[in-house]
């Protein structure tokens, strides 16, 4: 059994888009949970992947192909994972902050936080902070999730705290914040709640905190 | 303060090797070091390479870092028994321009800016070569995928240079990139750049009394360079 699981992980690692319907299927049908080949199987892969790419061993085009392969896969396995965890995890807003383009981290979040169980409204790019309170009195999500890839413009995510303050939403939702230049320290210093080092451990801070509150 | 006779190394990226070559005043730095563009594309990495090679440096020296925060390739660098003496930037591209400001306002003009620099067009990289080599790796149609996911979102191509020469001179390769990115709907635009930051840096690097500059970031011997260090 575990050598499905590997096998699933792998294919997500070398990126295999077009092998990983069929192994999902595979596992379904020698009855293996669902959740367990998400857990045990993509997410693993997406998680070294997520830890390779940092550690400068796999590039962005790679990782593109291997979040290709957990799509694939998540959409075999997702009306399996609804039929086995039928309540949803919660609510999760999330967007590239005002001033930054670059979306691949942040829909990647998304992907993982839906696998999950997590209803994701994804705002896009270039998200201003008014766009953000709006979605939270919109949608009154459990969680905000805010991206940013530049130095330049992670500074934005403090500015877009700073706005739902403001709002008088803050105690509403949580907070988390991720992205290539971003770290704990500096998510502690602008007030997020939490802080995401790759697309997998997004989502599961997603959990947490949605858990703890 | 730094006693006068500690010796000045700079450590820069080459990027700024012809700009810094030449406002360097001879006999200033005892050694200067450039490294590989695009180290920063892996942060990790150019902060080894820039701490391995500090650290290598046995007498305590003033060390220029001819870098900015690059994607926090920076941060954590520990000074050691050196003193480190940086521009506050973001990146080069603020450097290249001549000011925080002028990188400000280009970025609040158009966020979507891809720049393209000399150093970039010989030995870099840009849209159009990423795809070639995306092409050879995966083939055109994936290739194609790889780099509309990355690229989508830019509008704008804009080749700062330092002089009317390099303009002429790196103009026939800037306009296949800029052809290549039209698919995305970005325009094409050349700015001159300016020589203030650089000069700047080499002035504070001859003077270290003046290190009290909004511009720049000192740290002192036993310091640490911090992300917080650059934001403003």
């Amino acid at each position: 059994m575990s050598a499905l699981y590997e096998k699933l992980s792998t294919i997500v690692l070398e990126g295999r888009s077009e092998d990983a319907p069929a192994a999902v299927q595979k596992g379904l049908d020698e009855g293996l949970d669902a959740n367990d080949i998400l857990q045990k199987g993509l997410i693993v892969g997406m998680n070294e992947v997520g830890v390779r790419f940092k550690r400068g061993d796999m590039f962005v085009p790679e990782v593109l192909m291997s979040a290709e392969a957990m799509h694939a896969g998540l959409d075999v396995l997702r009306p399996h994972l609804v039929t086995s965890d039928s309540k949803m995890a919660g609510k999760v807003v999330l967007g590239t902050v005002k001033g930054d383009l670059h979306d691949i981290g942040k829909n990647l979040v998304g992907m993982m936080c839906e696998g999950a169980g997590f209803e994701v409204i994804n705002l896009g790019f270039n998200v201003a902070p008014e766009k953000f309170i709006e979605a939270i009195k919109q949608h009154q999500p459990d969680v905000v999730g805010m991206s940013a890839l530049l130095t330049t413009t992670m500074r934005m995510m403090g500015h877009t705290i700073k706005a739902i303050e403001e709002a008088g939403l803050r105690d509403q939702v949580k907070i988390m914040v991720g992205g290539a230049p971003v770290d704990q320290e500096f998510a502690t210093r602008i007030g997020a709640d939490g802080y995401g080092s790759n697309a997998v451990h997004g989502a599961e801070v997603a959990e947490k905190l949605v858990d703890a509150a | 303060m730094t006693p006068p006779e500690q010796p000045v190394v700079i450590l820069a990226c080459k990027v700024f090797k012809t700009l810094l070559e030449e406002r360097l005043p001879g006999g200033l730095a005892s050694r200067v070091e450039f490294f590989d563009y695009g180290l920063h594309r892996i942060p990790v990495r150019l902060r080894v390479t820039v701490q391995d090679m500090l650290d290598s440096i046995e007498q305590p020296s003033l060390v220029v870092l001819g870098y900015g925060l690059c994607g926090n390739g920076l941060n954590n660098i520990q000074a050691g028994p050196h003193t480190l003496l940086i521009p506050r930037a973001d990146d080069c591209i603020a450097i290249l321009l001549g000011s925080y400001k002028r990188y400000m306002h280009e970025f609040e003009s158009e966020p979507g800016t891809y720049y393209l620099t000399k150093g970039w067009l010989e030995s870099g990289s840009d849209p159009l070569k990423e795809y070639t080599e995306c092409v050879e790796k995966y083939g055109p149609e994936e290739a194609q995928w790889i780099m509309d996911m990355q690229y989508q979102n830019y509008r704008r191509l804009v080749f700062v240079a330092h002089s009317d020469e390099d303009l002429e001179a790196y103009r026939p390769r800037a306009l296949e990139v800029a052809e290549y990115c039209k698919r995305w709907g970005m325009v094409y635009e050349e700015v001159l750049g300016s020589d203030v930051y650089v000069q700047r840096l080499v002035e504070l690097a001859a003077d270290v009394d003046k290190h009290a500059d909004p511009d720049f970031v000192v740290v002192p011997p036993g310091g640490e360079l911090k992300q917080s260090q650059f934001i403003r």
